[in-house]
């Protein structure tokens, strides 16, 4: 092999380049090929319509969301210059610190316990991920009776201990939390599962070698488990953030953005202002905004946390 | 792993309490969807079984056609399923296992579709399905701009990312092609991936509301959320009917769980790459 | 350039309708009967009765076919005809909430009810003044009242007599209903276990409230007598509304089940809260969750004063049918005929029982099935007592502007700010007045106006 590589280097090193680039050429033909089909829906029904939506937030619209007089970036200036889209950032920043890191905990919690080989342990691995199944609009319904202040089911308790009742939905400072409980609710399973098929992929010896070495159970968590799970806790951080920011059926069915605003997470804003306010040109200028940040949000994700990603 | 008997029964204290956490909001559902009229509206609620009104399930059906909705769901959600996992797997396989120019770029791309709310696309694409495509009322308008995954093209990158680079390298040297490779070797590693991501792509389907709304009029198009909203009325919100019809909606989406989650198992008792 | 589009079409389909004759019968035609759509936005049992409706019009006659479709809630239905308008993907006859009214009008989508009223020579006579007078702008009626509620006081008898109040005689005004609740809150230590009175925070209330005050929510005399173009409901009535609300929350007789209308009905049902306020619509509902349980008893609106009854009234809410003119004549010729069998006395008298709104038809109260229903529920007789006595001027004719959705729920903002004891009565409604007036002026100038 290596005598044929030098034969081939003596005789021509233009060649070689070429063919150097044919492959490449080659690679990036084949990587396309497999990327088109995924490209072309992205282009026509995600890209387009960005484009669509930037232009349309350069406008004044009528009632029924069609541009009337260019508004250049008057619109863009209106929702600098009102609290409402600072108060949302505020709600959807508080929002993903509520649901991710806690959510990341206890999936992490629930996987390591459904790890454990013993007995049974396929029937919890199934009811921790059973959350999978549920859509936001359901645990939306099903919570709302058991926030319900009077009859649901939460208070009730609250009765049974004598502890005083809590106006889940109804006061500011709860509604978020409360809101944040459905969202972590829902995703546990997700997550769950997720965590648990990267633990399972980490091979048996590594603990092994490390019980050798005298190290305590915290000790090969943090030093094995930990950095073998890295590319897995990079993804979910990614995207739980990313499903974060855009929450919104849970807050539509359960507290429509209240009380007073506390809930009133970006993407909400953004449906108000044009599902019953119907301005069209604001509700398109937070959308670019509302992209724009979760696109440098990601950016810093990716700069910061994949480094630290252990990958094999 | 032998463990003390103690340290058993802790196991399974802590196993059975979290379980029951989990379930508890799912097991009030059930519960008041089998319970009276009277029951959901007295206080104090029903913590234990009351009733077993099987009736509810059926008043919700005569509100809403929902074995219908639950049809037209279930396809349309398979459809974009099937084409989620497709196109993910392919996509994937590009950003894990091609060296080519401008990747990053390109990930970064698709990664961005992920960031675009949906209010930005919702009505450019009905415009698009209904005006340009005359794609109303059928499977084709309702599924068509929700084809592509960027999450799942992620998600599998990053599971395909942790397959050792030797076996890519031994699967090159004997010879095997690229699609070989995908199809025989990295999707079935990457089963536990897939078969999350088939429920997550399922569930995000079964779970539109607005897009199936404003695609159909033809009532045998009509979708499960649709039908949820159905069955509020304001004046007269019945939970017992309506959470009746929330586990009928819950039911497919179990089952999809249930099956799928035989890959799942297996998938991760098989272990990722144990040699 | 689209809105010279706009303009050109609708003078040429001015020429056109004028030059056309009104053809008040629909013969079906060479191929068979004519198709049209009718969009609504009634969930649970009253979608039921809808869709039952429909049939019986398909089964009364044979030139026209109509398919009842559900589009979602009254907010819902709004945007999908929005987004409908935009590709012609629209129906021949669309319920639409009252909050709709300026919009529609505005959009100049509407083929006016008042169009195929004279052509049918169609008489009105026996129509609830109160009820056609919401729909009515420029003294053109717009649309036909479909479904009609109003608010109405719905009180736990069997808790008055054992706070010894007298159950026949419900409190009328503010002060009375604070008296009331203090006699009628019970607790368990710290923790209160029986309200005396609550309401949702629901922006249609303060409306209503507002109204049968006898004052203007918005300018202009609630826009009806020209284009509105700011918000007045920062008035001392509006004022005194939230005051009232917040002194009974501070006394803790007033409970807060939240906004969904739905929350407080169900604290009623459950015997947490001794009144309330809720529509006349969903009095079946109440009843059904009382029955043997506790006796139920309703009564008018709560006033300010005494004088306010006979000043003003409540508004009627609801929704109406709109006919839309960008659809061929036949199917629109279809929808009115739809419309005129909707509003028959027989109909009425089916869908009022069935589903609990007003019938808006007098004549109604005559059929059999009718007087049954009000012979067993005599509750009900309050609403109509309340209905008729409601002069129809201004204040009762609601407030009309394009914002109206916008306005109703930053009033509910304000509303919590109130209560959650983030700013006083007048702060909360001067901040919101203000916002829904720069609102108003977006919205005026987005249709040229």
């Amino acid at each position: 092999m290596a005598t044929l590589e030098s034969q081939r280097s003596v005789r021509s090193s233009s060649q070689i380049i070429t063919r150097q680039q044919m492959r490449a050429l080659n690679n990036f033909f084949s990587a396309m090929l497999f990327l088109l089909p995924s490209l072309l829906i992205f282009v026509f029904f995600v890209f387009i319509p960005l484009l669509k939506t930037i232009n349309l937030s350069l406008y004044f619209t009528d009632p029924i969301g069609r541009p009337v007089t260019f508004a250049g970036i008057e619109n863009y200036q209106t929702i600098f210059s009102e609290k409402d889209l600072y108060n949302s950032l505020k709600v959807s920043l508080t929002f993903t610190l509520y649901v991710v890191p806690t959510t990341m905990v206890i999936a992490l919690f629930l996987a390591v316990l459904s790890n454990v080989e013993t007995k049974g342990i396929t029937v919890f691995r199934v009811i921790f991920a059973s959350t999978i199944a549920i859509s936001g609009a359901t645990a939306s319904l099903i919570f709302l009776f058991l926030f319900h202040p009077a009859i649901g089911i939460f208070n009730y308790i609250l009765d049974l201990l004598r502890l005083p009742r809590v106006q889940w939905l109804l006061t500011e400072g709860t509604a978020l939390i409360s809101v944040s409980m459905v969202t972590i609710w829902l995703t546990l399973g997700f997550n769950t599962v997720i965590f648990l098929a990267s633990l399972q992929g980490i091979p048996e010896e590594l603990y092994e070698s490390a019980k050798i070495d005298g190290a305590g159970f915290w000790s090969s968590f943090r030093h094995i488990t930990i950095p073998m799970i890295s590319p897995t806790i990079f993804f979910l951080i990614v995207v739980s953030t990313l499903g974060a920011l855009q929450a919104f059926t849970q807050i539509s069915v359960m507290t429509h953005g209240g009380p007073v605003e506390s809930t009133n997470v970006i993407v909400y804003l953004i449906y108000r202002a044009f599902y019953f306010n119907g301005q069209y040109g604001i509700a398109a200028a937070l959308s670019v905004v509302l992209f724009l940040i979760m696109f440098m949000l990601t950016l810093i994700q990716f700069g910061v946390i994949e480094r630290r990603v252990h990958y094999n | 792993m032998k463990r003390s008997i103690p340290n058993q029964i802790l196991l399974y204290v802590v196993l059975v309490v979290t379980a029951v956490i989990v379930l508890f909001p799912l097991y009030q559902a059930i519960i008041t969807s089998l319970a009276s009229e009277a029951d959901v509206s007295n206080y104090p609620p029903k913590i234990l079984p009351s009733a077993f009104r099987l009736q509810n399930f059926l008043d919700a059906m005569t509100t809403a056609p929902i074995p219908r909705y639950l049809l037209n769901s279930i396809i349309q959600a398979s459809i974009v399923t099937t084409s989620h996992l497709i196109l993910a797997s392919l996509a994937a396989y590009a950003f894990a296992f091609i060296e080519f120019r401008f990747k990053q770029f390109f990930f970064l791309l698709f990664l961005s579709t992920m960031m675009i709310p949906w209010e930005a696309t919702i009505i450019p694409n009905y415009m698009t399905i209904v005006n340009d495509l005359r794609l109303k009322d059928n499977f084709i308008g309702l599924t068509l701009p929700y084809l592509a995954t960027a999450f799942g093209t992620f998600m599998l990158r990053q599971f395909f990312l942790s397959i050792p680079r030797d076996l890519y390298d031994a699967a090159v040297i004997d010879g095997c092609g690229r699609i070989r490779f995908l199809i025989t070797i990295a999707v079935p590693l990457a089963r536990p991936a897939l078969g999350t991501l088939a429920v997550f792509s399922f569930l995000q389907t079964y779970n539109q509301y607005l897009w199936p709304l404003l695609v159909t009029n033809d009532q045998n198009m009509r979708t499960v959320q649709i039908g949820l909203a159905l069955l509020q009325d304001q004046e007269r919100f019945l939970w017992n009917v309506v959470m009746a019809g929330v586990v009928m909606i819950l039911l497919p989406t179990f089952i999809l769980f249930i099956v799928g989650n035989r890959q799942l198992i297996r998938g991760l008792t098989a272990g990722a790459v144990k040699g | 350039m689209k809105r010279k589009m706009l303009f050109v079409m609708v003078v040429l389909s001015l020429i056109v309708s004028a030059c056309a004759t009104p053809a008040p019968v629909v013969e079906p035609t060479a191929s068979g009967p004519s198709k049209f759509a009718f969009w609504h936005a009634m969930g649970g049992t009253n979608g039921e009765a809808v869709v039952e409706m429909m049939k019986r019009f398909n089964a009364s006659q044979t030139a026209c076919i109509g398919e009842a479709v559900f589009q979602g809630s009254y907010d819902d239905s709004l945007n999908k005809l929005k987004a409908g308008l935009q590709s012609k993907d629209i129906p021949a006859a669309v319920q639409m909430f009252d909050l709709a009214t300026q919009v529609l009008i505005d959009l100049q989508v509407i083929a006016p009810m008042q169009d195929f009223v004279d052509a049918d020579k169609f008489s009105l006579a026996d129509y609830e003044t109160n009820v056609l007078g919401y729909y009515t702008v420029n003294g053109k009626l717009y649309g036909m009242p479909f479904n009609t509620s109003n608010p109405m006081l719905y009180y736990n008898k069997d808790m008055f007599k054992a706070a010894g109040l007298d159950p026949a005689k419900p409190p009328r005004t503010y002060a009375e209903v604070l008296d009331a609740a203090k006699k009628l809150t019970k607790k368990d230590g710290d923790k209160v276990t029986q309200y005396g009175y609550s309401m949702a925070i629901y922006g249609w209330f303060f409306e209503q409230l507002l109204a049968s005050s006898g004052a203007y929510y918005l300018d202009n005399a609630n826009g009806r007598d020209a284009r509105a173009t700011k918000a007045t409901f920062n008035n001392p009535e509006g004022v005194a509304i939230l005051k009232w609300w917040k002194e009974g929350y501070d006394a803790g007789v007033f409970g807060n089940f939240g906004r969904p209308t739905a929350d407080t009905q169900k604290a009623f049902d459950a015997q947490q809260t001794a009144m309330m306020i809720e529509s006349t619509a969903g009095l079946r509902s109440r009843l059904s969750a009382a029955a043997g349980k506790f006796e139920l008893g309703t009564g008018f609106l709560p006033r300010p004063d005494e004088a306010t009854f006979t000043k003003s009234g409540t508004i009627i809410g609801g929704a109406s049918v709109y006919i839309l003119k960008d659809r061929p004549q036949a199917e629109q010729d279809c929808a009115w005929q739809f419309v005129k069998f909707t509003v028959s006395p027989d109909i009425q008298a089916y869908w009022h029982t069935a589903s609990g709104y007003y019938p808006v038809t007098k004549k109604a109260y005559d059929i059999a099935t009718d007087k049954e229903w009000v012979a067993k529920y005599p509750q009900f007789l309050t609403a109509v007592d309340q209905l008729h006595a409601a002069p129809n001027n201004r204040y009762t004719q609601g407030a009309l502007t394009g914002v109206m959705p916008a306005a109703r729920a930053r009033i509910e903002n304000a509303i919590e700010e109130v209560v959650l004891g983030k700013s006083t009565p007048q702060q909360a409604l001067d901040a919101a007045a203000t916002d829904v007036t720069k609102l108003i002026a977006d919205y005026n100038k987005s249709v040229g106006k």
